[in-house]
């Protein structure tokens, strides 16, 4: 038996567990209920509900994205400087939240947010107004920030510290200071880990329908929930198909980026 | 500098430990709420041992994890050695392809993978669940253990067949040993993956399986039960120490503390597994009868579930939706296939004209002379000759308000709801027919309108509103007002009773206008594999002590002369329950419309949400 | 004035106190090498200088102003890398443009200066290439050319040429010394391979486990080696137990051998050393000492021969090729015998060195 064969049950299996599906979905996204092919299912997206949807879907995504990137890129600096950068440690630390049910801890963000909730509570105990987040679409921007957070640190952790540490005395060596070096070095040399958390954060937040659902308190719609809801509530395999094929656009986007910017795949996750 | 970088590492880590902090905590919290404290208690975790279907649920998420992960690594390690030996050219393409899972939104790969299993003919299970997972972990796998491979020494595969190994054993003695952290990480990886996925296992599961994951989401618009916090800070625990345990032994270099550490996590988990399988009763055996019931959520006291299983033998498989939309592509694809399903009069009348309903064989529903006739008489109005349905509950939607802050009787139209003045205090309901039927009998019309400008206007009287609306929600509303969230909510008259009694202060109003009313029936689909079960259960549903019990847990309007006996002599309680005739004709009850003027009032509702 | 002085510095990693008390001064424009085995705190010592790592004690003096606690990007040095540290982002010109940037020169001088400094190094036309489109000889005069164009008063040099073939090697040490003298700039140059320091060098400072062991011209440590660290160092030799009769007569293997070496006292023990290409081979009797030829091998430039000879095995380096087992006399001029002191202890001392 060749070595080569031994692909073949991975091969099958992403030939039945991905192209298929995505056949289906391709198929179910250029036709109608009676079969018929039509372009309706994905022009759909024009239409001002879904046209709305999808923009505060993008908005959203990457206010969140760029929020995540803020955040991430110090927490990686000082991680990857601190002698508790051990890679195990570091992993333990960020994997550990997500055995927590995601769902629950986005609900706690709700319990902790809620008007009479303990946020409020404290705050307006120390004289501060109450803050009204919850159930707007900046309590979504922050689950998502707080769901994705993990998957933006990472990469770039892992690519920073890939960088030669002589290279950065070199630059110190010619002149530069501490914020040259982190602008003409460590972030251009930190590119592939930053595409790589950008497209594991953007997508995943451009698509979600959970952390809107509970936490827009149902007055915000995502693109995400209107592909939910026609598959499960208004049974339209068709539209919501059709709308799917045109999320895979960004998606297939999103990877073509990170394939031109992550060449050597540095920016992983592991 | 120093302490700025401490501070922000700090901040942080509060960031992302504070919620499950506030989850541990609450776990033991004496009261149901989740913004107050009412003492300590160990209950929840109690409960939750005791409780079936939870204890399922985890035996179906740890039981489905272990085996994708498994799965998974095989054949993604297997994979590797495969495309090794490739062309570079075939590597790359093969690795692309192996990416696609894994950056596509997980809602695609869910919904794809449903239709699949669908059009081919396989019915959703714990089987379609597995494979889902399975087909999501393996690039993950490979992501994990290809760049091992990479990594490998040069040579010394070759050496060992120098020395006289097979190539087996070349392989096993020394390719493995170097890949096995990647391989110990794939699987860890997978592993994490399939406990923590929602989005692929709530397309692709069947009926009655839950993982924890969906368990939770099907809780989230009643209001989570602290049982699952509790069920959620052990497993967190759990992992913690499995995580400790394998840190310590992968740092150690003594080979006995290995070994210690190895074998003691792996009696730990063994005997969570063993535990779990006892509890869950699944090990005692579900051979046998089986019903599988579909029904709003927490329609029914647990109790009685357990009653009904020991009376009659049969194992109930309990699902639960949020809305009869929801419910609706569920029966008509049989997806899933149920046996007794509990839904809207308009909904039912749907199911009828579409023949997805079977009649059912009243010989097998002696009880039904349990139920008061005009009650039986008003389900007519949608389902002639009482031949495919017999009530549940009946309700009646209308404004619950606290006096404490809005003046008793301030209240008396539904366009009170769009005062300025309550801005930010009302609760509306999530729910496409009900949150319309507010806008347009606010405005005169009939709630079951086809008129495209009377639909067009309520809409537009909708998105008015909005601003004032503290949320949309249609269970947890009780839970809001009762919190002092909101101070006005929407409410069925089944929630006045129960927040009267926890708070005296609410007062409850069915408009001037008139009231959408409703009547919730079990119904049989013409799919059913169990219907003598199913008769079963819908008879036990009519006995008369059921019908208390349930009146007990509900408080909603149970037709069934024992309920009306309890409280006949409550006058406070009959007008809620069983209003009188004057107030009942300005009701209407939701019809089915059609599919043209669904489609329309979809769109409409679509514009509304956006 | 001294350039550069370190006064005793002091520098511990986890448990391991690499320098110790350690002094040094270094003048301008020299070529001064600090070469030792690994782990005798050379690099340690030229990273406290540039400025990345700061001494436990001690201090640092450049043109007689305290910069010890001066951070490297205001340091007017500039190093070398061992592995060139080149921007793998930048190509070229971008790479050598980085330090001038910085200090706000225009872009016309800019474009000169990389200009002049490709030329410098050879590399003529090479602006736009990218970083790894450059084989290791190319890197290593970019890494050059980036540290020189800032027109540095020191160059430190940290094992440049280690990831370098021989015969690159042996060509890019020419290029240092011409580089050296057209820049007429200070080189500190930190290696463990002797050659290197001896091809190059103004100066040598053999260090071992954190002390200077020996300084000198790259003459004077070969020939001349103090002690027996740096004797067995700097080339092949051999070390022998002898006895120093009195001044200029030695006595080895019970031999009389007159030496050119005094002040060691009367009847003291010494170490001494012969360097093998100068043993003499002769006849049996021609010479201080009689023995055979017990090992033989070609090396290209010399056979290299082992001959036991008055108790002790010599290694001995000749043209002429003396079978295994021929009977031979060994003879040696007095002024090749190099008398050293016996180590009075296990750890050797640091020398004081003045200018």
């Amino acid at each position: 038996m060749s070595r080569k064969s031994l692909a073949s049950p991975f091969l099958l299996w992403i030939a039945c567990g991905t192209v298929i599906p995505l056949a289906v979905i391709a198929f179910y996204g250029f036709t109608d209920r009676s079969g018929t092919f039509t372009w309706d299912n994905i022009l759909a997206i024009f239409s001002p509900e879904h046209a709305q949807a999808l923009g505060l879907s993008l908005l959203l995504a990457a206010i969140s994205t760029v929020i995540c990137f803020l955040l991430a890129f110090p927490l990686a600096l000082i991680l990857k400087d601190s002698k508790l950068g051990q890679k195990g440690f570091m992993i333990f630390i960020f994997i550990l939240p997500m055995w927590m049910n995601f769902l629950l801890r986005t609900m706690a963000w709700q319990v902790l947010l809620e008007k009479s909730g303990p946020i409020n509570a404290i705050l307006t105990g120390i004289g501060l107004p109450a803050m009204e987040i919850i159930n707007t679409p900046a309590a979504i921007v922050l689950g998502m920030v707080y769901d994705f957070l993990p998957f933006m640190v990472l990469p770039i952790y892992n690519t920073l510290v890939k960088i030669d540490p002589h290279v950065i005395e070199a630059a110190y060596d010619l002149g530069a200071t501490k914020k040259r070096v982190l602008f003409d070095i460590l972030l251009p040399l930190s590119v592939p880990g930053i595409a790589s958390g950008v497209t594991m954060v953007f997508v995943p937040a451009l698509t979600t329908f959970v952390i809107s659902n509970m936490l827009g308190g149902g007055k915000i719609h995502l693109i995400g929930n209107i592909i939910e809801q026609e598959f499960t509530t208004s049974a339209n395999w068709n539209l919501g198909s059709g709308l799917s094929l045109v999320m895979m656009i960004f998606i297939v986007l999103s990877m073509a980026a990170l394939s031109k910017l992550d060449k050597d795949g540095e920016g992983s996750l592991l | 500098m120093k302490n700025l970088k401490t501070l922000y590492l700090i901040l942080i880590l509060a960031f992302l430990y504070v919620p499950i902090l506030a989850l541990m905590i609450l776990s033991f919290n004496e009261s149901k709420s989740m913004a107050v404290w009412s003492g300590f208690s160990t209950k929840w975790y109690e409960e939750m041992f005791s409780n079936t279907l939870i204890m399922e649920a985890v035996w179906n998420t740890f039981t489905i994890a272990l085996i994708s992960a498994a799965v998974a690594t095989i054949i993604g390690t297997a994979a590797c050695i495969g495309i090794q030996a490739m062309r570079k050219k075939t590597e790359n393409a093969i690795m692309a392809l192996n990416n696609i899972p894994l950056l596509n939104a997980d809602i695609v790969t869910g919904i794809s993978l449903m239709m699949t299993f669908l059009v081919f003919g396989i019915s959703l299970s714990y089987g379609t669940v597995l494979l889902s997972h399975i087909t999501f972990c393996l690039p993950y796998v490979i992501l994990s253990v290809m760049p091992k491979f990479k990594q490998l020494t040069g040579n010394t595969y070759e050496a060992a067949l120098d020395l006289g190994a097979t190539p087996w054993q070349a392989f096993y003695k020394v390719i493995i040993p170097e890949i096995k952290p990647g391989i110990m990480s794939g699987f860890l990886l997978s592993f994490t993956m399939s406990v923590d996925d929602f989005v692929i296992t709530h397309f692709t599961r069947g009926a009655g399986i839950n993982t924890i994951s969906t368990m939770i989401y099907s809780q989230v618009k009643v209001g989570i039960r602290p049982t699952l916090f509790a069920l959620s800070t052990i497993i967190f625990v759990v992992v913690l120490i499995v995580l400790v345990a394998s840190n310590m032994a992968g740092n150690s270099t003594n080979p006995k503390v290995q070994k210690g550490v190895t074998a003691f996590t792996t009696g730990f988990v063994v005997v969570l597994l063993a535990g779990t399988l006892v509890f869950s009763g699944i090990a005692g055996g579900s051979g046998g009868k089986e019903v599988h019931v579909y029904s709003y959520g927490d329609y029914i006291d647990p109790a009685l579930i357990e009653e009904f299983e020991e009376e009659t033998g049969i194992t109930v498989v309990m699902d639960t939706f949020d809305t009869a939309e929801e419910m609706y592509p569920v029966v008509k694809n049989e997806s899933v296939t149920y046996d007794v399903i509990c839904t809207s009069d308009y909904m039912l009348e749907k199911l009828m004209e579409e023949d997805l309903l079977a009649e059912l064989d009243y010989s097998g529903i002696p009880n039904i002379d349990n139920m008061d006739k005009r009650y039986l008489e008003l389900a007519e109005g949608f389902d002639p000759g009482n031949k495919y349905a017999v009530p549940h509950t009946w309700g009646s939607l209308g404004i619950l308000y606290n006096t404490k802050v809005i003046p008793e009787g301030e209240i008396t139209s539904w366009n009170d709801l769009w005062k300025d003045k309550y801005k930010g205090r009302i609760v509306m309901p999530d729910s496409m027919r009900d949150t319309m039927a507010i806008a347009l009998k606010a405005k005169g019309y009939s709630l079951n309108t086809t008129k495209e400008a009377e639909i067009a206007e309520a809409i537009d009287y909708l998105i008015q509103q909005k601003p004032l609306v503290y949320k949309y929600a249609n269970d947890s509303a009780r839970d809001l007002i009762l919190g002092g969230a909101c101070d006005i909510a929407v409410v069925w008259n089944g929630e006045v009773l129960y927040t009267q009694e926890e708070n005296p202060d609410l007062a409850y109003v069915i408009p001037k206008e008139g009231s959408e009313h409703f009547t919730d029936a079990w119904a049989m689909p013409a799919a059913a594999k169990h219907k003598d079960a199913g008769l079963a259960w819908i008879n036990f549903m009519l006995e008369k002590q059921t019908a208390e019990v349930n009146f007990d847990y509900l408080t909603y309007s149970i037709p069934n002369v024992a309920v009306i006996e309890m409280n006949k002599d409550n006058p406070a309680n009959m007008g809620v329950l069983f209003p009188p005739d004057a107030v009942l004709t300005k009701c209407e009850a939701l019809k089915n419309l059609g599919s043209e003027v669904d489609d329309m009032y979809t769109e409409y509702w679509k514009k509304f949400k956006s | 004035m001294a350039l550069i002085e370190l006064r005793n510095i002091s520098k511990s990693f986890e448990d391991t106190q690499v320098l110790d008390n350690f002094n040094l001064t270094v003048n301008e424009n020299e070529f001064i090498t600090l070469l030792g085995p690994s782990g005798c705190g050379k690099t340690t010592t030229l990273r406290i200088i540039g400025g990345f790592e700061t001494p436990d004690e001690g201090q640092v003096f450049f043109e007689g102003v305290d910069i010890t606690n001066v951070p490297p990007n205001k340091r007017h040095l500039n190093t070398v890398f061992q592995k060139y540290a080149l921007f793998p982002h930048m190509n070229v010109e971008e790479n050598i443009a980085f330090g001038l940037k910085i200090s706000g020169k225009s872009d016309a001088y800019i474009k000169d200066k990389i200009k002049y400094a490709l030329k410098l190094v050879n590399l003529d036309g090479f602006e736009k290439r990218k970083i790894d489109r450059l084989s290791g000889g190319q890197q290593q005069r970019i890494a050059m050319a980036r540290a020189i164009v800032n027109e540095p008063r020191v160059l430190l040099l940290d094992e440049p040429l280690g990831a370098l073939d021989l015969k690159l090697r042996q060509d890019m040490q020419y290029e240092l010394i011409r580089l050296k003298n057209e820049l007429g700039i200070t080189f500190i140059y930190v290696t463990h391979d002797q050659e290197e320091a001896l091809t190059m060098s103004d100066k040598v400072v053999v260090m071992n486990k954190g002390y200077i062991q020996q300084m000198g011209t790259p003459e004077q440590i070969y020939n001349e080696p103090e002690n027996a660290f740096v004797a067995d160092f700097i080339g092949d030799s051999n070390i022998v137990d002898g006895i120093m009769v009195r001044d200029k007569v030695v006595k080895i293997c019970d031999t009389i051998f007159p030496c050119i070496d005094d002040g060691f006292g009367q009847n003291k023990p010494v170490d001494v050393v012969i360097r093998p290409e100068d043993l003499i081979i002769g006849k049996p009797g021609q010479g201080h000492l009689d023995g055979e030829v017990v090992h033989n091998v070609f090396q290209g430039v010399h056979y290299e021969m082992e001959i036991e000879a008055g108790g002790f095995l010599w290694l001995a380096q000749n043209t002429t090729s003396y079978p295994v087992g021929t009977k031979v006399s060994l003879e040696v001029e007095p002024e090749n015998i190099q008398i050293m002191h016996k180590p009075q202890s296990e750890g050797e001392e640091a020398i004081e060195i003045d200018v």
